[in-house]
């Protein structure tokens, strides 16, 4: 017997008052996107998100915002910009994702804590990926 | 010889001397001077999106507007420098007018926006021409298969770089065939090697980078060119633990090394030791050294 598949579920009345903010900071309209999965298929980290790229876009048009802010997805989106550049509704889901993170980060709440870097990779790993790394995760 | 101003950036002060150093080089031997801009600081490594985070964008562009006092155009080599000082040019010549007085009370001097971010491979695309690369090339690397990878920061997004394709990219492709060498297409040449998910989730970016390689091999590459620092620091991690070793697997350089070897710099000129994986036994083996 499957469970009740929670996610599908519509939730009427207001907008969940965090979906005006990721539209705000994302400068996206959430309800442009029509479900074509562009963005999931072309995404190269997709496979490895618990929630895609279009499923995401698909739980903040039905209102599921906090699902969506507690994925991990959003924080193994690596701004690589191929889902906004095949979109056919010109939703950029990578902007959408940085909101979603952003929103979070301004809560005082770190992804990646720069004192756990090992010294071993401190020489070996090139400072770029460090500086965007700690941009992007950590407040 | 016709001099630019020149960003180098963080990584090719220190894990990528060898991009910087080679290219250097081979602009020298094309008749052009990469003049290091003065006091240039960090671009940021990666653009922020958050349409409010104007704090971001001062960094890359306090370079901007010290570079703008240099020349009309602002040289880069690494990819991700010239993606974040492109764009953030571009978020200040698109922004409303109380945005723009906002970055502009952070910058040190007055910046009216006049500066054009250039990557070299457009200098070499305008200035030298791909016949012209041809006609002073001293080695022609006949028969050596190249892909040549993109990654996403050269190309995408589109309507802010202006680069070339975000899909199938000829820049580098023609360099590659104006040094004589084969270019290989593969279906990875703009696909994600992972970037700076290397940091916390490096299995992933692993995983990624492996899958580009893989293609690019199946396609029959045995030298990848790259023009950005962590893509060819992952892509050598990934082609470590894939297992290969020696000419079995494809070894990945920065593009100007590649140009080196064909404009007949010396080896120790091209900084090899500084690659993640050596590739010298493989150049050797190909005739390349």
């Amino acid at each position: 017997m499957a469970e009740k598949e929670e996610v599908f579920t519509v939730k009427t009345g207001a907008r969940h008052p965090d979906l005006e903010q990721i539209e705000e900071l994302s400068g996206q309209r959430i309800i442009d996107c029509y479900q074509c999965g562009c963005c999931t298929s072309g995404c190269p980290i997709g496979d490895w998100m618990d929630i895609p790229p279009s499923k995401a876009i698909r739980l903040l048009q039905l209102g599921q915002v906090d699902e969506v802010l507690a994925s991990e997805g959003i924080w193994l989106c690596a701004s690589c910009l191929v889902c906004g550049t095949r979109c056919p509704r010109n939703v950029d889901y990578a902007r959408v994702a940085e909101a979603c993170r952003v929103i979070i980060l301004r809560r005082k709440k770190s992804m990646v804590d720069p004192d756990t870097v090992t010294d071993a990779d401190l020489q070996d790993v090139p400072q770029q990926a460090f500086i965007a790394a700690f941009r992007k995760f950590s407040v | 010889m016709k001099s630019y101003p020149y960003y180098p950036g963080c990584t090719l002060y220190s894990k990528a001397k060898n991009l910087d150093r080679s290219a250097r080089l081979v602009a020298s031997r094309l008749g052009i001077e990469l003049k290091e801009m003065p006091s240039w600081n960090c671009c940021g490594a990666i653009y922020n999106t958050a349409v409010d985070d104007l704090a971001a964008q001062v960094g890359p562009l306090r370079n901007l507007a010290k570079a703008s006092k240099e020349g009309e155009k602002l040289v880069t080599l690494c990819a991700a420098c010239y993606n974040v000082l492109k764009r953030a040019h571009n978020r200040l010549l698109t922004a409303t007018e109380s945005e723009r007085n906002r970055l502009l009370d952070f910058l040190d001097e007055p910046f009216g926006g006049a500066i054009e971010v250039v990557h070299f491979l457009e200098v070499l695309k305008k200035e030298i021409g791909w016949e012209g690369l041809k006609s002073l090339v001293k080695k022609p690397l006949t028969g050596i298969k190249v892909a040549s990878y993109y990654g996403c920061l050269m190309v995408r997004p589109r309507d802010v770089l202006n680069f070339d394709s975000p899909e199938n990219p000829r820049v580098m492709d023609d360099m590659v065939s104006a040094i004589g060498a084969e270019p290989v297409d593969f279906q990875f040449k703009t696909e994600c090697c992972g970037g700076y998910l290397v940091v916390n989730r490096r299995t992933i970016a692993v995983q990624a980078s492996r899958r580009v390689l893989d293609n690019a091999r199946n396609s029959g590459a045995e030298i990848i060119v790259t023009t950005c620092p962590l893509c060819q620091y992952n892509l050598d991690i990934a082609e470590a633990q894939s297992g290969r070793t020696g000419p079995t697997g494809v070894v990945t350089l920065y593009f100007t090394q590649l140009l080196g070897i064909s404009l007949g710099l010396e080896e120790n000129e091209l900084g090899f030791e500084d690659n993640k994986l050596d590739p010298v036994p493989f150049l050797r083996e190909k005739g390349l050294l």
